[in-house]
């Protein structure tokens, strides 16, 4: 990766020699730098948090948000070029009211993730333009009730649907993370920007494939992830940004929401709580809980 | 100042408005009918074109050619039948070409129901669509706002009730060739003798696996006979009274006469050079 | 033409007269119901222009995906046109998102379609679908596009005969069987008031086994042949 481009780089249509796009990786280079974003997909819910890097004293204290919401029930969150992922939040806007004009429901959170996924790959192809200097991390749940369509008048038999079979399980949380190239995957918990190796380990170390992560402990990690990552030394000022999505039956009702500040500010108490008597290395740290 | 010219719109606008009909197409007042068989499928004929009250053409050719192994016949406006087989077919052709395979009944079937649709209706065609494809024997109709059905027998056109009512008399299940065009030939003739828009003669094709038979004008039963007695005088039967001879000298005094050297030679027009 | 009135659940007359000329028009008997283990569809087998049957074995139950189908009325190829374009749909769906479309999905775009070209369809669909997370589930779109969710629908000219008898008759949780004796009634009563409703009647029961069709026929009293293979 660190080879010069040689003149294969200058345009993204090209391929090197040896089948790589530059313009792609540079893009990656792009992220790189930017604050960590993370995702975690908990039992119950969705968590999105990210580490918002204060430019300048002169910005109000948390203002200028940078999770975004897609649809009611769907959150973006993204690290690298600002502005590059403020198009693809509107991009990703557009395609979740182009799905409920059609089919009158809320998009699938796997569906926009494709969707993006396109989008973002044909960014690769033209030498007209280049790629998303972004890596996006979309939550959302999917929702477990039956929805009704969108505009209809009714409800069908007082007893309701005969035939239905009980047993199967529906919707629920979902989390994707884009690259540059387009590339995509599910995950359990993601993580994107400049503390995104750190951030990593520790969100191996939750076992989230085991499900027994619940949502309010979710948020609690998440803060104290972006705290952990965190590089005092080279940034030093920071807020962090939380939002979720929970199931019907939980705080958010199946919505995209911000984390409330109370709660925000109890989870980051902890963080900091956890931090104070730990090493600076950040591969020996250990969890408590 | 170049642009086009509207002002014929406002005068048959105006012209309409004072009950001036509007021009109308030439129709076929028709029966067409179809019906499947063990083995294939046949459609049939008149061949009688009409335009109001004329007969325009006694034996007009109403089975119209889509692929080797489809066949149309049509009934309503005869320049929209024409026509919308024809643009069919060529796509056809072109859509076996790029999938390198034998056509289907069904895919005809749908291009011109959806051919029809979009236009709504203003295409006067009513088709009977027959084939022979690898799913098998296929016989649809479709009407000219693009609803299609799918039956084992079908007639259409002003004749269609003459010829429905031989069909729901004498069809049976599992026909075999000969009594299906049999069958055909006495649907079409009912129509022929029944129908004021229908006449002429039968036409009648028969589709199978193996092959395709046109059977152009498969029954007359309008032949022109000769008439009992004629009206020709025998030569000589005028008396001629008086004989006078003008020569060309006498007219020379009336008009110029030129001699022409030669007379496979045209007077005025000079010879083209062509390359060779 | 003939006669084409049709009163829809609201009791506004809805006039049917402006089919073009020489249009194929669905002179029907429609309907759909909810049972205990699935839907049923139920329909006539009329289709005519002006007062000639231009066919009198239509099928106007069309499926639109494996468990979803619909039953046409109106104008023969509005709704044909329409149903060949939510198929279309419907197949894309279930290809690029790897999962069938539900009923729902099949409802929406149906009214996407019928809402947004109302001024040149007349096209009165009952939508009915199985799936297994949402079990049997019957939809109307009546001419103006709206969309209901119903326990049981009732479409066509024919239904003005037999909103009492539905009324009257209908019970939710039926069995299969009473289900289909009910479908049946109904469609025979539609059958012998309506003149442009007529022929057989044929049924398409979905269940969580599948499509299954039925076919009952005038001249064995609508007691047969059932289920077809």
């Amino acid at each position: 990766m660190t080879s010069i481009g040689t003149g294969y780089d200058l345009s993204n249509s090209v391929f090197s020699p040896d089948g790589r796009n530059f313009q792609v990786e540079y893009a990656v280079k792009a992220v790189e730098n930017g604050g960590t974003a993370i995702g975690i997909r908990c039992k119950d819910g969705v968590v999105l948090a990210l580490e918002k890097l204060v430019t300048s004293k002169l910005q109000k204290p948390d203002a200028n948000k940078r999770i975004s919401t897609v649809d009611r029930n769907i959150g973006i969150v993204s690290s690298g070029l600002l502005p590059d992922g403020r198009h693809f939040v509107s991009r990703a806007r557009d395609e979740a009211a182009s799905w409920r004009s059609l089919y009158k429901a809320p998009i699938p959170t796997s569906a926009l993730a494709n969707r993006m996924g396109s989008y973002a790959q044909a960014y690769t192809l033209y030498s007209s333009v280049r790629p998303f200097g972004v890596t996006a991390i979309i939550g959302g749940w999917d929702s477990e009730a039956e929805l009704p369509v969108d505009g209809q008048v009714g409800s069908g038999p007082k007893v309701g649907a005969g035939g239905k079979k009980e047993d199967g399980k529906h919707g629920g949380p979902f989390l994707y993370m884009i690259e540059p190239s387009g590339l995509y995957w599910g995950y359990y918990g993601a993580a994107t920007g400049k503390g995104r190796q750190v951030a990593k380990s520790e969100l191996e170390k939750l076992n989230l494939s085991e499900g027994g992560l619940s949502l309010e402990e979710g948020v609690k990690e998440a803060a104290r992830i972006i705290h952990v990552a965190h590089d005092d030394n080279k940034d030093k000022e920071f807020e962090l940004e939380m939002t979720w999505i929970s199931s019907l039956d939980g705080p958010t009702k199946g919505r995209h929401e911000e984390v409330p500040k109370e709660l925000r500010e109890e989870a980051e108490r902890l963080a900091k709580k956890s931090l104070e008597p730990e090493d600076d290395d950040e591969e020996e740290e250990k969890m408590q809980e | 100042m170049g642009g086009f010219d509207f002002s014929n719109h406002n005068r048959n606008a105006a012209l309409h408005a004072q009950g001036v009909p509007l021009p109308k197409a030439t129709s076929t007042g028709t029966t067409i009918v179809g019906c499947m068989f063990d083995g294939g499928v046949v459609i049939a004929a008149d061949t009688r074109a009409t335009s109001g009250p004329i007969v325009a053409d006694k034996n007009c050719e109403k089975l119209h050619y889509i692929a080797p192994q489809i066949w149309c016949a049509g009934a309503g406006t005869a320049a929209d039948t024409e026509f919308t087989t024809a643009i069919i077919s060529s796509n056809l052709e072109l859509h076996a070409l790029s999938t390198g395979r034998k056509p289907r009944v069904v895919t005809c079937m749908t291009m011109l129901k959806q051919h029809l649709f979009r236009h709504q209706g203003y295409i006067g065609a009513y088709l009977v669509v027959a084939g022979v494809d690898p799913t098998g024997c296929h016989l649809f109709t479709v009407h000219a706002h693009g609803s299609t059905d799918k039956l084992p027998y079908v007639t259409m056109g002003s004749g269609s009730l003459a010829a429905m009512s031989v069909f729901e008399t004498q069809w049976r299940p599992q026909l075999d060739k000969d009594a299906a065009v049999e069958l055909c030939s006495q649907a079409i003739l009912a129509g022929i003798f029944n129908d004021l828009g229908s006449g002429s003669n039968v036409d009648v094709a028969v589709i199978t696996a193996d092959k395709t038979t046109l059977m152009r004008n498969y029954i007359t039963p309008n032949q022109r006979v000769p008439k009992q007695r004629n009206y020709k005088f025998p030569k000589g039967t005028t008396a001629v009274l008086n004989e006078k001879i003008i020569t060309k000298e006498d007219i020379s005094k009336y008009v110029t006469v030129h001699e022409l050297e030669d007379d496979s030679k045209t007077a005025t027009a000079e010879v083209m050079d062509v390359d060779q | 033409m003939t006669q084409t009135g049709m009163i829809e659940a609201d009791g506004i007359h809805v006039d049917m007269e402006h089919l073009k000329k020489g249009e194929v028009n669905l002179g029907t008997s429609i309907m759909a119901i909810n049972f205990k283990d699935g839907v049923i569809l139920g329909a006539d087998s009329r289709t005519t222009t002006g007062a000639y049957i231009a066919n009198r074995v239509t099928d106007k139950l069309t499926q639109v995906h494996d468990t979803i189908w619909c039953c046409r009325s109106g104008s023969a190829a509005d709704t044909q046109a329409v149903a060949d374009i939510v198929q279309y749909h419907l197949g894309m769906y279930g290809i690029t998102n790897n999962e069938a479309p539900t009923t729902q999905t099949a409802a929406a775009i149906f009214q996407e379609l019928c809402y947004s070209n109302k001024d040149q369809l007349s096209a009165g669909m009952i939508i009915a679908g199985y799936d297994d997370r949402h079990g049997g589930q019957v939809y109307s779109i009546p001419l103006g596009g709206s969309l209901h969710k119903q326990p049981y629908a009732i479409g066509g000219s024919g239904s003005t005969y037999i909103y009492g008898y539905c009324d009257a008759n209908w019970r939710e949780d039926m069995t299969e069987e009473e289900g289909i004796q009910f479908v049946k009634g109904s469609l025979q009563e539609a059958i012998k008031w309506d003149g442009s409703s007529g022929g057989v009647i044929r049924m398409v029961v979905l269940t969580a086994k599948g499509a299954q069709r039925h076919l009952y026929l005038p001249d064995q009293n609508y007691e047969g042949p059932g289920k077809q293979t």
